[in-house]
């Protein structure tokens, strides 16, 4: 891609248990202070599963002050607007605009894109139809006839996938070319993508990247938990012990710019998106191939893509979810793509959980912060790397970045596997 | 860029209110032929909508060979696989073992995950007085059905989709409410340019036309209450007009490199020629009246495609039937094409199908493929009362128009204000 402009990572923003600042998030990684507590969204007493990395005693204001909106949205559009915001305002971009000349504003909105990887729904959105559902007892005449009265007019428009595309942009008015993808956990990551992509065509100037999904609901936990997905503890990436992934909840955001803009406005630049892959291994809803072909295959096309060779990667993020098959598999196809000898490996989710449709794009935020910071967080939760493939260089202490490149992996239902390619800027 | 990728429709699937394949669908469409009816699929007597336009005659139980893959499968997956399995039955080409990787798959999902038998199944367990009590769920009577659980995820038509049919490239499905679809094929153009794959599958499918879906467009009074008269009840651009009809469907089209498709002999519809994309940032359901954000949309695809607007003969117009929205479309239209406006034709294909939702973009894309590949225009059926903020366009009214097309653009303006705008190019146009 020797011919496509450079892409610029100019601001982030991010909301989970660990914090409602990317600093804040970054500072529970780093100091080994895991976001899991007991379950609030519910008593979950009696569960099976009662932990989760909740954004617990936050209200809705300090996200999202416009009240009025929180009508007509849902509490995981109120994450995305709020991190999409953060990235938004953190680039600068909203004050450059006001510096601009007025006639040139509008051609800047049709130039500013948005991409949201949104987790779709929640299966609690419909049960504001319980009442309704009681009351007509199953006399779907009834049902029908007393419908206005019983359920708010507005809960087609609050449970709209793309509600954060939709808000996100008329709060900042991003005009420009847009997608809202709905690829469960690679909605986030493939957000990025598909962002960076549209400055490589030209499609647009500058264009945020947002995930967000809230799994933390009865029905979600009780599905992973019978598919035999969930901790009921710890989670504990690639250890030799895991038992499964553990719930997280929020959103992540980053703003990407064509460098030279960047460079031109003197905003201060985070990183440099260098690429992507993105393949599926067609097994269906939840199987996965044993041997990694997925992550390895994700690995070598994001690797080219960038430009780049296993030799330049200086640290992965992985996935690292904590169930048996998805990390067995994941780590095959990092020691495979990188012929047995990859850099430092390091995962979040014991940290911040799993936040499915923003787990990777909050992986992306906190592995430029790693780059940043010159270090590989530890994985505290680990005691001992599983056998099968011990060879991979997973830690519980922070280990040394061999370069100033990335590279992040986020895998999910549908054989999804996506790898993306960053190289942070020296602060 | 003078090395861009050309991308050839070289198969078509679909599944509508009108027809279970795509010569159904595209001869109820030339006859202007309604789907519209009664709901049938559950009793709907007592809304204040109780007509849709649902599939008929559909064969669930062999929407496709693999039964087992068929337990994971809803209402709109089957859909979904049955006109992909068209769509390259159509093609005469299909991924193999050898070049899975190099196949692409994107959908335009619908957002309905739940049928309204798992969610009664939840309320009968967990909610029975009316209130939701989580513990409900562990009670040993509750069919924790994995199943069941697996076919309700964002993804689980992607995934259904993709092992059914053994693509292992680039996969992604994307959610933009009505403009799903248009969206859909527009990433998949995007993704076969850039060269992650050499050939794709895309397009949507959707059925919200079940009781909460029902329930949620009756709330917002987005729909014709025309009870009596179903098939005269979605009108775009008629004067009377009062709603949209609620349908459903999927619809796919096959997509490879020009060359290629032409290299082994492949009919090709139409070249998938440009798309554009905006945000209107307006209000989540309604379009600008200024036709700002659709105007943006069309303007891209036309660049997009290299194209300027006395090139197009045809548009598939978004056409809800809605009073604002179609209005708003006319004027988008009108501010884009300027003098050239009455000389392209102009219909919705929701006149007939009605609105698939996530799937409308894709199987009006189709529709736009058909109509260059036969050239007719096909009739904006049910217009009878001009309304005088839609008279600028040339409306196909009566029947269907025989004409040669050498272009044409299809839009899709969705809730939430996403705008997408495809531009279709005819084959002998395209190697003139």
């Amino acid at each position: 891609m020797s011919n496509s402009p450079r892409i610029a990572i100019t601001g982030s923003g991010a909301v989970c248990g660990a914090g409602l600042t990317v600093e804040k998030i970054w500072a529970a990684v780093i100091n080994g202070q895991s976001a899991v507590t007991p379950i609030t969204q519910w008593d979950a007493a009696r569960w099976p599963v009662k932990v989760a990395a909740g954004v617990n005693g936050v209200k809705n204001q300090e996200l999202v002050e416009d009240r009025k909106l929180h009508k007509s949205i849902s509490r995981t559009d109120i994450f995305g607007i709020y991190a999409g915001g953060e990235a938004i305002k953190s680039s600068g971009i909203p004050s450059h605009r006001e510096t601009l000349d007025a006639a040139m504003v509008p051609h800047f909105n049709d130039r500013s894109g948005l991409v949201v990887g949104s987790g779709g729904g929640t299966y609690s959105s419909n049960y504001e139809y319980f009442p309704l559902m009681t009351e007509s007892g199953g006399d779907m005449r009834k049902f029908g006839a007393e419908l206005g009265s019983s359920v708010n007019p507005m809960w087609l428009l609050k449970n709209l996938p793309n509600n954060v595309l939709c808000h996100v942009g008329i709060r900042h008015m991003f005009k420009g070319t847009n997608a809202c993808i709905t690829n469960q956990c690679a909605g986030g990551v493939l957000a990025v993508a598909e962002a960076a992509e549209s400055l490589r065509t030209d499609e647009a100037d500058r264009i945020a990247a947002v995930g967000h999904d809230t799994p933390i609901e009865p029905e979600t936990v009780f599905g992973y938990h019978k598919l035999g997905l969930l901790s009921r503890d710890v989670l504990r990436p690639f250890d030799r012990t895991r038992s499964g992934t553990i719930f997280g909840e929020g959103a992540a955001a980053v703003m990407l710019e064509k460098f030279d803009n960047a460079q031109a406005r003197k905003a201060t630049i985070l990183g440099e998106f260098l690429g992507h892959g993105c393949v599926t291994e067609a097994m269906g809803v939840v199987d996965l191939r044993p041997d990694g072909d997925g992550p390895a295959r994700a690995i070598a096309l994001a690797l080219l893509d960038a430009g780049i060779t296993t030799a330049d990667v200086g640290m992965i993020v992985a996935h690292g979810n904590g169930t048996p098959a998805s990390d067995a598999s994941e780590a095959k196809g990092i020691l495979c793509a990188f012929g047995g000898n990859p850099p430092p490996v390091t995962a979040f989710k014991w940290c911040v959980g799993h936040l499915l449709a923003a787990s990777g794009i909050l992986d992306l935020v906190l592995a430029i912060e790693a780059l940043r910071h010159g270090v590989v967080p530890g994985v505290p939760t680990l005691n001992e790397v599983a056998a099968e493939f011990s060879s991979l260089p997973v830690s519980r202490d922070p280990q040394r970045p061999r370069s100033d490149v990335a590279l992040v992996l986020c895998r999910g239902f549908g054989g999804m596997n996506v790898a993306l390619v960053v190289r942070a800027a020296k602060p | 860029m003078s090395q861009r990728v050309r991308v050839a429709i070289t198969g078509i699937g679909m599944v509508t209110p009108i027809g279970n394949t795509t010569a159904e669908t595209w001869a109820g469409l030339r006859a202007g032929k309604s789907g519209a009816g009664p709901i049938t699929i559950f009793d709907a007597s007592g809304f204040s909508t109780r007509i849709g336009a649902e599939v008929k005659g559909f064969d669930f139980e062999n929407a496709i060979a693999d039964r087992k893959l068929l337990k994971l499968a809803s209402r709109s997956h089957r859909f979904a696989l049955n006109a992909a399995e068209q769509a390259f039955a159509d093609a005469g080409i299909r991924p193999t073992a050898a070049d899975a990787e190099r196949w692409g798959f994107v959908v335009g999902a619908g957002m309905m995950g739940v049928s309204y038998e798992e969610l009664e199944s939840v309320h009968r367990h967990a909610a029975a007085d009316g209130e939701f009590n989580p513990d409900g769920l562990l009670s040993p009577d509750y069919p924790a059905d994995p199943i069941a659980f697996c076919r309700t995820q964002t993804n689980t038509g992607l995934s259904l989709l993709t092992k059914n049919f053994g693509i292992r490239g680039y996969a992604t499905a994307v959610h933009t409410a009505c403009s799903s679809g248009g969206q859909a094929l527009g990433t998949a153009l995007k993704v076969m340019r850039r060269g992650n794959v050499d050939a794709m599958i895309a397009g949507g499918f959707d059925s919200m036309l079940n009781p909460i879906g029902l329930s949620g467009f009756c709330l917002l009074g987005a729909l014709s209450t025309d009870n009596d008269t179903p098939e005269r009840a979605s009108r775009p651009f008629d004067g009377t007009r009062n709603g949209f009809v609620l349908g459903e469907g999927a619809a796919f089209l096959v997509l490879e490199k020009w060359e290629s498709a032409r290299a082994r002999g492949a009919m090709i519809y139409a070249e998938l020629a440009g798309d554009g994309n905006s945000l209107s940032c307006y209000r989540i359901t309604d379009t600008p009246p200024d036709g700002d954000g659709p105007i943006q949309a069309i303007c891209q695809s036309l660049a997009d495609a290299r194209l300027k607007p006395e090139d197009i003969d045809y548009v598939n117009a978004h056409g809800t039937s809605t009073m604002m929205n179609d209005r708003s479309e006319c004027v988008a239209l009108g501010a884009v094409m300027g003098d050239h406006l009455p000389n392209f034709a102009v219909s919705s294909s929701k006149s007939c199908m009605g609105h698939l939702i996530a799937a409308a973009g894709a199987a009006e894309a189709a529709v736009c493929a058909l109509a260059i590949r036969d050239g007719i225009a096909p009739v904006n059926a049910n217009f009878a009362t001009p309304d005088p903020q839609c008279s600028n366009i040339n409306l196909v009214t009566g029947q269907s128009r025989p004409m040669r097309i050498r272009a044409a653009l299809s839009n899709s303006l969705g809730f939430g204000g996403s705008n997408s705008s495809l531009t279709f190019r005819h084959p002998d146009f395209v190697e003139a």
